[in-house]
């Protein structure tokens, strides 16, 4: 799976980090991502990689468990294999389904967001694509063929609207319960740059999404 | 009073359970559809008089005159009326929308936890249309599963252990089970596959053993 | 639905925050001789037995299902500990460090390895009368860091069952002085966020209170 997406900005490249970095398992990466997904109000990146590697990794245990099934291994070594990969499984599949479900929700707005669009897989991008003409040919046969011409928009209250005033969009300003693994300092809660909170590392924090957005976004902050 | 169909059908969805579905409302949808066309019935004339009242205004305009007390009376009155019927029609219009959108979005809920066929009990509440929906709807996301070849229908909640505890209450004798085979004596006490297990918990000839 | 929040439907469900307690490691004494594992989560063992190694809960519970392990109960959980936990719980007004999962870690164990924690009766007590405190001080030990512009809140040492039943409560309130505050985001009454087909308010922006 190839992603529409750009590269991760890099903001950090302190040695801590990279050292957490790499002793931190795929499958703590994927846990993380899940969390982020289900929390954030509006879709992340989507974290193509990481995806690829857990797909092998669970073929390549789905294999495993095979082997040692046909060879008569001991039946609880295979059991606790198997646990481990029905929890991958799980992870993989709860991930996914929440991206498609915000997908769902929200196709109208990101279609019109290429910042948006370009953070789904292109098999989301193709799901996208035939969600809007489901959702579209179910509106027009129910609502919008009956009603008369310039009032015939999905997106739009009528022709006399200047913008797309009838897109569901994904409420920024919501609050989300947030934590760092690292002390972030002093940052600036909106653009004014007059007030400003100290992210300690492991606190909770109840912020609006916005902002803290770009630090979910770089994967300085997680969501729990 | 323009409108008041329309937001009846709104808190009939406002007051059903999060998540159910109530039957489709035929009888409202479809007032409501008339008083939109009933709007432009009336708007129709409306702008069409608004366009004369303001050609002549031009006209006017030109030889630096203005227009007649009446004529600006009637621009007024005309423009108020159609403002009035834009209005409503908009109203109508989100109204529609809304019900229509909200049912959507419990209908693709259905999809993720259905098999691809509707019980019959939730299919007689759906308009036409609807039920045309969730058969797309269904198949556009059968279509993203089959393409990355995985079933995202299951697995909807943490896994648990796939094993269980249970005790043989009568003699079984030797099985081939899904990983194993075993000779399933009574008083046994062993750990199995919860899916092996359960027909013969069902057949009473097993117990579940929770610590 | 465009200003429908989103709190609500983000939450973790209990079997949810359950799984991701169960990614936490804690100590086992092994009773059997097996080769170390190479999860997807992690490598885990040798196990030898009498020797303690450290292994996910999830690992630890389902061997200790099949008796072939004792889970040592974490320092934190010892009646010492929980009782002077209990005790400055009480007393301050802040909440007291306790792991992000104790709620869903004190239950597994309860649940699959009662006969490893001493003192078991008094332990779980001492550890609902804690949630039971701490619960009722959620009002008072949430500290405001910041209301000028943009409230936020510090929920020092909540616990991961603490933050999820907090998360409704304090999203939607906090949300609700945002709006009035903030000059630029005054929208709609909340009244009206429902379930509807709603459009994105783009009407005229009025200040409510003078900054």
């Amino acid at each position: 799976m190839e992603s529409g997406a750009g590269e991760r900005s890099s903001q950090y490249s302190e040695m801590d980090d990279y050292e957490s970095l790499i002793s931190t398992t795929d499958a703590e990466l994927l846990k993380r991502a899940w969390q982020n997904e289900k929390a954030a109000p509006q879709i992340l990146r989507f974290e193509a990689a990481l995806v690829q590697r857990s797909r092998e990794q669970i073929q390549l245990m789905e294999e495993t468990v095979e082997e040692y099934t046909r060879n008569g291994s001991d039946p609880l070594t295979v059991s606790l294999y198997q646990m481990d990969l029905d929890r991958t499984l799980f992870l993989l599949r709860s991930y996914l389904r929440t991206r498609l479900q915000k997908i769902e929700k929200y196709m109208f707005h990101i279609q019109k967001t290429t910042e948006l669009w370009n953070r789904l897989s292109r098999p989301e991008q193709k799901f996208m694509g035939r969600c809007i003409e489901d959702m579209e040919q179910h509106l027009d046969q129910s609502v919008l063929s009956k009603l008369p011409s310039s009032y015939k928009s999905h997106l739009k209250q009528s022709s006399s609207s200047e913008e797309d005033d009838m897109v569901p969009e994904p409420q920024l300003d919501t609050y989300v319960i947030c934590r760092s693994n690292r002390f972030l300092g002093a940052f600036q809660l909106d653009d004014s740059g007059e007030e400003t909170v100290n992210i300690e590392a492991d606190d909770l924090y109840a912020l609006p999404y916005k902002s803290i957005k770009p630090l979910v976004e770089t994967g300085q902050i997680d969501l729990v | 009073m323009y409108g008041k169909k329309g937001s009846e059908l709104v808190k009939e969805l406002a007051s059903s359970e999060p998540g159910q579905l109530s039957a489709f409302n035929n009888d409202l949808f479809s007032q409501v559809i008339e008083e939109c066309t009933g709007h432009l019935l009336h708007l129709g004339p409306l702008i069409r008089k608004i366009e004369e009242l303001k050609k002549v205004e031009e006209r006017r305009k030109i030889n630096k005159q203005e227009l007649e007390e009446s004529d600006k009376m009637a621009l007024k009155a005309n423009n108020s009326g159609a403002l009035i019927h834009h209005l409503s029609l908009l109203r109508n219009k989100r109204c529609l929308m809304a019900y229509v959108y909200n049912r959507a979005e419990i209908i693709q809920s259905l999809g993720w936890t259905l098999e691809r066929v509707l019980p019959e009990e939730i299919e007689e509440k759906l308009s036409s249309s609807e039920k045309e929906y969730f058969k797309n709807h269904g198949a556009t996301l059968q279509s993203y599963m089959s393409e990355l070849d995985i079933d995202l229908a299951v697995d909807m909640v943490p896994p648990k252990d796939p094993y269980i505890k249970v005790r043989v209450l009568d003699d079984i004798g030797n099985v081939v089970l899904s990983d194993q085979s075993a000779n399933l004596a009574r008083h046994a006490i062993l750990f199995l596959r919860r899916t092996d297990a359960e027909q013969y918990i069902s057949q009473g000839l097993m117990e579940e053993l929770t610590s | 639905m465009a200003g429908q929040s989103d709190a609500q439907a983000s939450t973790f469900s209990a079997a949810e925050l359950e799984f991701l307690a169960e990614d936490e490691l804690i100590e086992i004494v092994p009773n059997l001789r097996m080769d170390p594992l190479n999860l997807i989560c992690g490598d885990f063992g040798p196990f030898r037995p009498q020797i303690a190694t450290q292994v996910p809960i999830w690992l630890a519970v389902a061997l200790k299902k099949r008796g072939k392990c004792a889970i040592r109960p974490p320092d934190w959980m010892s009646v010492e500990k929980l009782t002077q936990v209990l005790e400055a719980e009480r007393d301050a007004e802040k909440f007291q460090p306790l792991p992000f999962h104790y709620v869903e870690i004190s239950r597994l164990l309860f649940d699959h390895a009662r006969d490893d924690i001493p003192d078991i009766y008094m332990v779980r007590s001492l550890i609902e009368d804690i949630k039971d405190v701490r619960f009722h001080k959620i009002g008072t030990g949430l500290e405001i860091i910041s209301k000028e512009r943009t409230y936020a809140l510090r929920l020092k040492n909540l616990s991961a069952m603490e933050a999820n039943i907090v998360r409704p409560f304090v999203t939607r309130a906090l949300e609700t002085f945002y709006k009035l505050s903030s000059p630029d985001m005054i929208q709609d009454s909340d009244s009206v966020q429902n379930r509807q087909h709603q459009t994105v308010n783009r009407g005229p922006r009025r200040q409510l209170k003078d900054r």
